[in-house]
Protein backbone atom coordinates (compact mmCIF):
# COMPACT_ATOMS: atom_id res chain seq x y z
CA UNK A 1 0.00 0.00 0.00
CA UNK A 2 2.41 2.49 0.74
CA UNK A 3 4.30 1.75 -2.67
CA UNK A 4 1.21 2.45 -4.34
CA UNK A 5 0.82 5.47 -2.07
CA UNK A 6 4.23 6.91 -2.96
CA UNK A 7 3.86 6.32 -6.44
CA UNK A 8 0.63 8.60 -6.61
CA UNK A 9 2.51 11.31 -4.49
CA UNK A 10 4.66 11.64 -7.49
CA UNK A 11 2.40 11.78 -9.80
CA UNK A 12 -0.06 14.72 -9.55
CA UNK A 13 -0.41 15.22 -13.32
CA UNK A 14 -4.30 15.50 -13.97
CA UNK A 15 -4.54 12.51 -16.34
CA UNK A 16 -2.71 10.87 -13.14
CA UNK A 17 -5.03 11.32 -10.39
CA UNK A 18 -8.03 10.47 -12.57
CA UNK A 19 -6.50 7.11 -13.66
CA UNK A 20 -5.59 6.36 -9.85
CA UNK A 21 -9.22 7.34 -8.57
CA UNK A 22 -10.70 4.96 -11.65
CA UNK A 23 -8.52 1.88 -10.37
CA UNK A 24 -9.25 2.70 -6.77
CA UNK A 25 -13.31 2.70 -7.55
CA UNK A 26 -12.96 -0.19 -9.38
CA UNK A 27 -11.21 -2.22 -6.64
CA UNK A 28 -13.55 -0.79 -4.10
CA UNK A 29 -16.88 -1.19 -5.76
CA UNK A 30 -16.03 -3.75 -8.20
CA UNK A 31 -17.83 -1.20 -11.33
CA UNK A 32 -15.88 -0.01 -14.24
CA UNK A 33 -16.76 3.97 -13.86
CA UNK A 34 -16.49 6.47 -16.31
CA UNK A 35 -14.87 10.04 -15.50
CA UNK A 36 -17.76 12.02 -16.10
CA UNK A 37 -20.44 9.67 -14.43
CA UNK A 38 -22.47 10.81 -11.31
CA UNK A 39 -21.75 8.70 -8.57
CA UNK A 40 -24.63 9.29 -6.51
CA UNK A 41 -27.11 9.33 -8.66
CA UNK A 42 -26.31 6.04 -10.37
CA UNK A 43 -26.58 4.92 -7.02
CA UNK A 44 -22.99 2.96 -6.83
CA UNK A 45 -21.90 4.81 -4.34
CA UNK A 46 -23.97 6.10 -0.59
CA UNK A 47 -22.68 9.16 1.69
CA UNK A 48 -20.81 6.15 3.35
CA UNK A 49 -18.13 5.46 0.51
CA UNK A 50 -17.97 9.59 0.05
CA UNK A 51 -16.66 9.92 3.20
CA UNK A 52 -14.14 6.52 2.56
CA UNK A 53 -13.42 8.85 -0.92
CA UNK A 54 -12.33 11.83 1.57
CA UNK A 55 -10.26 9.89 3.73
CA UNK A 56 -8.66 7.82 0.85
CA UNK A 57 -7.47 11.22 -1.38
CA UNK A 58 -6.61 12.79 2.01
CA UNK A 59 -3.84 9.96 2.54
CA UNK A 60 -2.75 9.43 -1.09
CA UNK A 61 -2.03 13.12 -1.93
CA UNK A 62 -1.33 14.68 1.37
CA UNK A 63 -4.10 17.02 1.34
CA UNK A 64 -6.76 18.10 3.93
CA UNK A 65 -10.33 18.58 3.02
CA UNK A 66 -11.66 20.53 5.74
CA UNK A 67 -14.47 22.74 5.87
CA UNK A 68 -16.63 23.95 2.84
CA UNK A 69 -14.61 21.32 0.95
CA UNK A 70 -16.92 18.62 2.37
CA UNK A 71 -19.41 18.98 -0.52
CA UNK A 72 -21.20 16.25 -1.91
CA UNK A 73 -20.76 17.78 -5.16
CA UNK A 74 -16.69 17.46 -4.71
CA UNK A 75 -17.06 13.64 -4.94
CA UNK A 76 -19.75 13.28 -7.52
CA UNK A 77 -17.72 12.18 -10.36
CA UNK A 78 -13.94 11.41 -11.08
CA UNK A 79 -13.41 14.71 -12.74
CA UNK A 80 -14.77 16.83 -10.01
CA UNK A 81 -12.47 15.07 -7.54
CA UNK A 82 -9.66 15.24 -9.68
CA UNK A 83 -10.08 18.78 -9.48
CA UNK A 84 -10.24 19.06 -6.10
CA UNK A 85 -7.04 17.33 -5.90
CA UNK A 86 -5.41 19.33 -7.90
CA UNK A 87 -7.11 22.79 -6.30
CA UNK A 88 -6.31 21.91 -2.64
CA UNK A 89 -2.35 20.29 -3.59
CA UNK A 90 -2.42 24.29 -5.27
CA UNK A 91 -3.41 26.32 -2.14
CA UNK A 92 -0.69 26.44 0.71
CA UNK A 93 -0.65 24.58 4.24
CA UNK A 94 -2.21 20.77 3.96
CA UNK A 95 -2.93 17.86 6.60
CA UNK A 96 -1.37 19.92 10.06
CA UNK A 97 -4.72 21.40 10.37
CA UNK A 98 -2.64 24.54 11.76
CA UNK B 1 -2.94 -5.84 27.37
CA UNK B 2 -3.27 -2.27 27.97
CA UNK B 3 -2.69 0.69 25.65
CA UNK B 4 0.71 2.27 26.54
CA UNK B 5 -1.08 5.79 26.28
CA UNK B 6 -2.70 8.30 28.11
CA UNK B 7 -1.75 5.70 31.27
CA UNK B 8 -1.90 9.26 33.50
CA UNK B 9 -4.85 10.64 31.93
CA UNK B 10 -7.01 7.05 33.00
CA UNK B 11 -4.90 7.40 36.38
CA UNK B 12 -6.69 10.57 37.04
CA UNK B 13 -10.27 9.56 35.59
CA UNK B 14 -10.04 6.82 38.36
CA UNK B 15 -8.92 8.96 40.89
CA UNK B 16 -11.91 11.73 40.37
CA UNK B 17 -14.48 9.19 39.52
CA UNK B 18 -13.84 6.64 42.48
CA UNK B 19 -16.84 4.98 43.85
CA UNK B 20 -19.09 7.61 42.78
CA UNK B 21 -20.85 5.99 39.83
CA UNK B 22 -23.61 4.68 41.83
CA UNK B 23 -24.71 7.29 43.33
CA UNK B 24 -24.23 9.24 40.02
CA UNK B 25 -26.87 6.58 38.51
CA UNK B 26 -29.24 7.36 41.36
CA UNK B 27 -28.98 11.06 41.46
CA UNK B 28 -29.32 11.27 37.07
CA UNK B 29 -26.17 13.78 37.42
CA UNK B 30 -22.56 14.39 37.32
CA UNK B 31 -20.86 16.74 38.94
CA UNK B 32 -20.22 19.61 36.45
CA UNK B 33 -16.75 20.53 37.69
CA UNK B 34 -15.51 16.75 37.13
CA UNK B 35 -16.41 17.24 33.79
CA UNK B 36 -14.72 20.66 33.79
CA UNK B 37 -11.46 19.61 34.91
CA UNK B 38 -11.51 16.56 32.91
CA UNK B 39 -12.41 18.84 29.68
CA UNK B 40 -9.47 21.29 30.59
CA UNK B 41 -7.20 18.28 30.64
CA UNK B 42 -7.97 17.19 27.06
CA UNK B 43 -9.67 14.28 28.58
CA UNK B 44 -12.75 14.80 27.34
CA UNK B 45 -11.90 14.70 23.69
CA UNK B 46 -8.36 12.92 23.27
CA UNK B 47 -7.80 12.93 19.91
CA UNK B 48 -7.48 16.76 19.44
CA UNK B 49 -3.70 17.43 17.45
CA UNK B 50 -1.69 18.95 20.09
CA UNK B 51 -1.69 22.17 18.36
CA UNK B 52 -5.21 23.00 19.33
CA UNK B 53 -4.41 22.31 22.70
CA UNK B 54 -5.39 18.47 22.60
CA UNK B 55 -3.34 15.35 23.83
CA UNK B 56 -3.15 13.94 20.12
CA UNK B 57 -4.02 10.90 21.05
CA UNK B 58 -4.42 7.90 18.69
CA UNK B 59 -8.40 6.45 18.16
CA UNK B 60 -6.49 3.29 19.81
CA UNK B 61 -5.45 4.88 22.55
CA UNK B 62 -8.04 6.95 23.12
CA UNK B 63 -10.22 4.03 22.64
CA UNK B 64 -8.79 2.25 25.56
CA UNK B 65 -9.31 5.07 27.62
CA UNK B 66 -12.62 5.70 26.53
CA UNK B 67 -13.11 1.71 27.39
CA UNK B 68 -11.48 2.34 30.85
CA UNK B 69 -14.19 5.37 31.43
CA UNK B 70 -16.89 3.08 30.40
CA UNK B 71 -16.20 0.58 32.51
CA UNK B 72 -16.46 2.46 35.50
CA UNK B 73 -19.72 5.07 34.39
CA UNK B 74 -21.29 4.72 31.11
CA UNK B 75 -22.95 8.69 31.59
CA UNK B 76 -19.38 10.06 31.94
CA UNK B 77 -18.56 8.07 28.73
CA UNK B 78 -20.82 9.33 26.88
CA UNK B 79 -20.21 13.10 27.60
CA UNK B 80 -16.55 12.00 26.42
CA UNK B 81 -18.44 10.59 23.04
CA UNK B 82 -19.68 13.64 22.70
CA UNK B 83 -17.72 16.27 23.55
CA UNK B 84 -15.17 13.62 21.25
CA UNK B 85 -17.89 14.19 18.16
CA UNK B 86 -18.20 17.79 18.59
CA UNK B 87 -14.12 18.33 18.38
CA UNK B 88 -14.05 16.11 15.67
CA UNK B 89 -16.60 17.78 13.78
CA UNK B 90 -15.44 21.53 14.45
CA UNK B 91 -11.80 19.75 13.27
CA UNK B 92 -13.43 18.59 9.66
CA UNK B 93 -15.68 20.96 9.39
CA UNK B 94 -14.82 24.56 10.80
CA UNK B 95 -12.60 26.82 8.72
CA UNK B 96 -9.04 27.72 10.20
CA UNK B 97 -10.51 30.34 12.96
CA UNK B 98 -13.06 28.31 13.81
CA UNK B 99 -10.68 25.12 14.63
CA UNK B 100 -8.36 27.40 16.79
CA UNK B 101 -11.22 29.09 18.58
CA UNK B 102 -13.67 26.31 19.12
CA UNK B 103 -10.63 23.82 19.76
CA UNK B 104 -9.32 25.37 21.98
CA UNK B 105 -12.35 26.02 24.20
CA UNK B 106 -13.30 22.40 24.12
CA UNK B 107 -9.61 21.63 25.67
CA UNK B 108 -10.29 24.13 28.31
CA UNK B 109 -12.35 22.97 30.26
CA UNK B 110 -15.71 24.30 28.12
CA UNK B 111 -18.17 21.27 27.06
CA UNK B 112 -20.10 20.41 24.04
CA UNK B 113 -23.26 18.82 23.02
CA UNK B 114 -23.98 17.49 19.52
CA UNK B 115 -27.29 18.01 18.26
CA UNK B 116 -28.76 15.71 15.78
CA UNK B 117 -32.14 14.01 16.20
CA UNK B 118 -35.45 15.26 15.90
CA UNK B 119 -38.84 14.43 16.74
CA UNK B 120 -39.50 12.72 13.14
CA UNK B 121 -36.11 12.67 11.91
CA UNK B 122 -33.89 9.67 13.30
CA UNK B 123 -32.29 8.08 10.87
CA UNK B 124 -34.52 9.56 7.87
CA UNK B 125 -32.20 12.59 7.32
CA UNK B 126 -34.93 13.69 4.64
CA UNK B 127 -36.89 14.54 7.45
CA UNK B 128 -34.90 16.98 9.35
CA UNK B 129 -37.24 20.64 10.02
CA UNK B 130 -34.11 22.13 11.76
CA UNK B 131 -33.77 25.56 9.62
CA UNK B 132 -29.92 27.78 9.74
CA UNK B 133 -31.00 31.07 7.51
CA UNK B 134 -28.91 33.28 6.55
CA UNK B 135 -29.49 37.12 7.63
CA UNK B 136 -26.84 39.86 6.71
CA UNK B 137 -23.82 38.96 8.38
CA UNK B 138 -26.08 36.53 10.85
CA UNK B 139 -27.48 33.19 11.02
CA UNK B 140 -31.24 32.66 12.58
CA UNK B 141 -31.50 29.06 13.97
CA UNK B 142 -35.03 27.81 14.02
CA UNK B 143 -35.47 24.00 14.85
CA UNK B 144 -36.35 21.20 17.87
CA UNK B 145 -33.58 19.00 18.59
CA UNK B 146 -34.37 15.68 21.19
CA UNK B 147 -32.16 13.27 23.27
CA UNK B 148 -29.40 15.46 23.24
CA UNK B 149 -26.47 13.56 25.38
CA UNK B 150 -25.02 16.27 27.59
CA UNK B 151 -26.84 19.18 26.85
CA UNK B 152 -27.61 20.04 30.54
CA UNK B 153 -23.85 20.81 31.07
CA UNK B 154 -22.88 22.11 27.61
CA UNK B 155 -21.49 25.32 26.97
CA UNK B 156 -21.75 24.76 23.20
CA UNK B 157 -23.92 22.64 21.16
CA UNK B 158 -22.92 21.66 17.53
CA UNK B 159 -26.42 21.65 16.00
CA UNK B 160 -26.96 20.23 12.38
CA UNK B 161 -29.13 21.58 9.99
CA UNK B 162 -30.72 22.48 6.63
CA UNK B 163 -28.75 25.27 5.22
CA UNK B 164 -29.66 26.57 1.60
CA UNK B 165 -29.85 23.77 -0.29
CA UNK B 166 -27.24 21.66 1.43
CA UNK B 167 -26.88 21.31 5.25
CA UNK B 168 -24.24 22.91 8.04
CA UNK B 169 -23.40 22.09 11.57
CA UNK B 170 -23.53 25.68 13.98
CA UNK B 171 -21.81 26.51 17.04
CA UNK B 172 -24.95 27.40 19.50
CA UNK B 173 -23.72 28.78 22.16
CA UNK B 174 -26.14 27.29 25.20
CA UNK B 175 -26.71 30.82 26.54
CA UNK B 176 -27.86 32.13 23.44
CA UNK B 177 -31.33 34.23 23.42
CA UNK B 178 -33.46 31.62 22.22
CA UNK B 179 -32.30 28.58 22.93
CA UNK B 180 -34.31 26.46 25.30
CA UNK B 181 -33.19 23.14 27.18
CA UNK B 182 -35.38 20.42 28.89
CA UNK B 183 -33.53 17.62 30.57
CA UNK B 184 -35.40 14.59 29.52
CA UNK B 185 -37.37 13.14 32.75
CA UNK B 186 -35.68 9.99 34.20
CA UNK B 187 -33.80 7.96 31.20
CA UNK B 188 -33.54 4.26 31.02
CA UNK B 189 -30.15 4.46 31.25
CA UNK B 190 -26.80 6.55 30.73
CA UNK B 191 -28.87 8.36 33.57
CA UNK B 192 -26.52 11.23 33.95
CA UNK B 193 -25.50 12.01 31.15
CA UNK B 194 -27.64 15.14 31.07
CA UNK B 195 -29.84 14.03 27.92
CA UNK B 196 -32.10 17.04 27.05
CA UNK B 197 -34.50 18.10 24.17
CA UNK B 198 -33.94 21.75 23.11
CA UNK B 199 -36.01 24.29 21.30
CA UNK B 200 -33.94 27.03 19.10
CA UNK B 201 -36.41 29.50 18.77
CA UNK B 202 -35.29 32.31 15.57
CA UNK B 203 -31.94 32.08 17.99
CA UNK B 204 -29.66 34.75 15.60
CA UNK B 205 -25.98 33.75 15.82
CA UNK B 206 -23.08 35.95 13.59
CA UNK B 207 -22.23 33.89 10.40
CA UNK B 208 -18.93 33.23 11.57
CA UNK B 209 -20.54 30.26 14.06
CA UNK B 210 -21.46 27.90 10.88
CA UNK B 211 -18.68 25.55 10.43
CA UNK B 212 -16.68 26.29 7.51
CA UNK B 213 -19.25 28.54 5.76
CA UNK B 214 -22.06 25.27 5.51
CA UNK B 215 -23.43 24.57 2.17
CA UNK B 216 -22.19 20.86 2.64
CA UNK B 217 -23.38 17.36 2.53
CA UNK B 218 -26.07 16.36 4.97
CA UNK B 219 -25.36 13.23 4.76
CA UNK B 220 -21.84 13.42 4.54
CA UNK B 221 -21.89 15.81 7.76
CA UNK B 222 -23.79 12.88 9.54
CA UNK B 223 -21.45 10.14 8.19
CA UNK B 224 -18.88 12.33 9.49
CA UNK B 225 -19.49 13.21 12.54
CA UNK B 226 -21.12 9.76 13.59
CA UNK B 227 -18.09 8.05 12.38
CA UNK B 228 -16.05 9.04 15.55
CA UNK B 229 -19.43 8.85 17.80
CA UNK B 230 -19.55 5.23 16.89
CA UNK B 231 -15.87 4.76 17.42
CA UNK B 232 -16.54 5.71 21.01
CA UNK B 233 -19.80 3.82 21.60
CA UNK B 234 -18.10 0.88 20.69
CA UNK B 235 -15.12 1.46 22.71
CA UNK B 236 -17.44 2.55 25.81
CA UNK B 237 -19.47 -0.85 25.23
CA UNK B 238 -16.06 -2.88 25.91
CA UNK B 239 -15.94 -1.08 28.88
CA UNK B 240 -19.18 -1.68 29.73
CA UNK B 241 -17.92 -5.76 28.63
CA UNK B 242 -14.92 -6.33 31.04
CA UNK B 243 -16.83 -4.43 33.68
CA UNK B 244 -19.47 -7.39 33.88
CA UNK B 245 -16.95 -9.71 33.33
CA UNK B 246 -14.99 -8.73 36.34
CA UNK B 247 -18.43 -8.24 38.74
CA UNK B 248 -19.41 -11.91 37.38
CA UNK B 249 -16.14 -13.09 37.86
CA UNK B 250 -15.92 -12.24 41.56
CA UNK B 251 -19.11 -12.98 42.56
CA UNK B 252 -19.08 -16.54 40.81
CA UNK B 253 -15.93 -17.16 42.58
CA UNK B 254 -16.92 -16.00 46.39
CA UNK B 255 -20.89 -17.32 46.61
CA UNK B 256 -21.47 -20.48 47.69
CA UNK B 257 -24.47 -22.51 46.55
CA UNK B 258 -24.77 -26.39 47.14
CA UNK B 259 -21.38 -26.04 48.97
CA UNK B 260 -19.47 -25.02 46.26
CA UNK B 261 -18.57 -21.65 44.36
CA UNK B 262 -20.80 -20.39 41.64
CA UNK B 263 -18.03 -20.70 39.22
CA UNK B 264 -17.86 -24.46 39.85
CA UNK B 265 -21.74 -25.19 38.71
CA UNK B 266 -21.45 -25.75 35.27
CA UNK B 267 -24.17 -23.36 33.92
CA UNK B 268 -22.47 -20.18 35.73
CA UNK B 269 -18.87 -21.20 34.11
CA UNK B 270 -20.56 -20.86 30.93
CA UNK B 271 -21.64 -17.59 31.38
CA UNK B 272 -18.00 -16.80 32.22
CA UNK B 273 -17.13 -17.76 29.34
CA UNK B 274 -19.48 -16.10 27.45
CA UNK B 275 -18.50 -12.88 28.77
CA UNK B 276 -14.55 -13.58 28.08
CA UNK B 277 -15.89 -14.30 24.66
CA UNK B 278 -17.96 -11.02 24.34
CA UNK B 279 -14.58 -9.05 25.71
CA UNK B 280 -12.47 -10.84 23.06
CA UNK B 281 -14.64 -10.39 19.96
CA UNK B 282 -15.52 -6.56 21.03
CA UNK B 283 -12.19 -5.97 22.02
CA UNK B 284 -10.38 -7.27 18.56
CA UNK B 285 -13.12 -5.64 16.26
CA UNK B 286 -12.49 -1.97 18.24
CA UNK B 287 -9.16 -2.30 18.04
CA UNK B 288 -9.14 -3.24 14.19
CA UNK B 289 -11.23 0.02 14.11
CA UNK B 290 -8.74 2.39 15.60
CA UNK B 291 -6.05 0.60 13.33
CA UNK B 292 -8.04 1.69 10.32
CA UNK B 293 -8.60 5.18 12.04
CA UNK B 294 -5.41 6.11 12.84
CA UNK B 295 -3.51 4.79 9.46
CA UNK B 296 -5.82 6.64 7.83
CA UNK B 297 -7.72 3.49 5.69
CA UNK B 298 -10.87 4.32 3.92
CA UNK B 299 -11.77 1.41 5.52
CA UNK B 300 -12.44 3.27 8.88
CA UNK B 301 -16.05 3.97 7.84
CA UNK B 302 -17.45 1.00 7.59
CA UNK B 303 -14.87 -0.77 10.57
CA UNK B 304 -16.51 1.84 12.71
CA UNK B 305 -19.95 1.09 11.95
CA UNK B 306 -19.43 -2.78 12.57
CA UNK B 307 -17.24 -2.17 15.71
CA UNK B 308 -20.06 -0.33 17.20
CA UNK B 309 -22.49 -3.20 16.04
CA UNK B 310 -20.71 -5.83 17.55
CA UNK B 311 -19.84 -3.81 20.59
CA UNK B 312 -23.41 -2.90 21.70
CA UNK B 313 -24.61 -6.17 20.80
CA UNK B 314 -22.18 -7.50 22.89
CA UNK B 315 -22.56 -5.58 25.73
CA UNK B 316 -25.86 -5.93 25.93
CA UNK B 317 -25.72 -9.55 26.31
CA UNK B 318 -23.04 -9.18 28.87
CA UNK B 319 -24.67 -7.53 30.95
CA UNK B 320 -27.54 -9.07 30.88
CA UNK B 321 -25.65 -12.40 31.98
CA UNK B 322 -23.94 -9.96 34.47
CA UNK B 323 -27.27 -9.60 35.91
CA UNK B 324 -28.43 -13.09 35.55
CA UNK B 325 -25.40 -14.54 37.31
CA UNK B 326 -25.08 -12.05 40.20
CA UNK B 327 -28.98 -12.34 40.74
CA UNK B 328 -29.84 -10.19 43.88
CA UNK B 329 -26.30 -9.04 44.43
CA UNK B 330 -26.41 -6.90 41.18
CA UNK B 331 -29.84 -6.21 41.18
CA UNK B 332 -30.13 -3.13 42.52
CA UNK B 333 -30.41 0.52 40.73
CA UNK B 334 -26.82 1.79 41.04
CA UNK B 335 -24.98 -1.29 41.07
CA UNK B 336 -22.52 -2.09 38.24
CA UNK B 337 -24.62 -4.78 36.84
CA UNK B 338 -27.79 -3.00 37.14
CA UNK B 339 -26.41 0.07 35.35
CA UNK B 340 -24.64 -2.01 32.48
CA UNK B 341 -28.16 -3.53 32.03
CA UNK B 342 -29.63 -0.23 31.25
CA UNK B 343 -27.15 1.84 29.44
CA UNK B 344 -25.66 -0.95 27.39
CA UNK B 345 -29.45 -1.23 26.11
CA UNK B 346 -28.94 2.45 24.95
CA UNK B 347 -25.89 1.67 23.13
CA UNK B 348 -27.92 -0.42 20.39
CA UNK B 349 -30.14 2.55 19.92
CA UNK B 350 -28.00 5.75 19.43
CA UNK B 351 -25.09 6.32 16.90
CA UNK B 352 -27.08 4.22 14.42
CA UNK B 353 -29.53 1.71 15.50
CA UNK B 354 -28.98 -2.54 14.89
CA UNK B 355 -30.73 -2.38 12.79
CA UNK B 356 -29.46 1.05 10.55
CA UNK B 357 -25.94 -0.75 11.42
CA UNK B 358 -27.37 -3.87 9.50
CA UNK B 359 -28.67 -1.91 6.75
CA UNK B 360 -24.87 -0.38 5.94
CA UNK B 361 -23.45 -3.67 6.55
CA UNK B 362 -25.84 -5.16 3.61
CA UNK B 363 -25.14 -2.39 1.74
CA UNK B 364 -21.26 -2.93 1.80
CA UNK B 365 -22.02 -6.16 0.61
CA UNK B 366 -23.81 -5.62 -2.43
CA UNK B 367 -21.40 -2.80 -3.08
CA UNK B 368 -18.13 -4.80 -2.70
CA UNK B 369 -18.62 -8.40 -3.88
CA UNK B 370 -18.33 -8.61 -6.94
CA UNK B 371 -21.25 -9.99 -9.60
CA UNK B 372 -20.56 -13.52 -10.04
CA UNK B 373 -20.78 -14.32 -14.10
Amino acid sequence: MTTEQTAELTSVAPEAIAGALLSFLAKRIKTEVAPDQDLFKSGLVSSMFAMELVVHLEEAYDIAIIGPELKLDNFRTVEAMTALVLRLRGASGTADGG
Amino acid sequence: MVAEGLVDERALVGALVGDSPAAWDLAGELPVNLLRKLGAEGILCAEVPAPFGGLGASSQDNGELTAYTGGLCSSLRSIMTSQGMAAWTIQRFGDREQRRRYLADLTNGQLAAVAFSEIEAGSDLSAMRTLIRPSGDSVVIDGQKMWVTGTRYADHIVVLGRHGDGAAAVVVPAEAPGVHVEPVADPMGCRAAGHSNIRLDQVRLPASCVLGGGGQSLSLLFTTALCYGRMSVAWGCVGIIRACMNAATNHARRREQSGKPLANHQLIARHLAELVIAEQVSTRVCEHASRCWDSASPDMVMAAVLAKHVSAGQATRSAATAVQVMASAGAADGHVAARAYRDAKLMEIIEGSNEICQLVLAQHALTTVAEAG
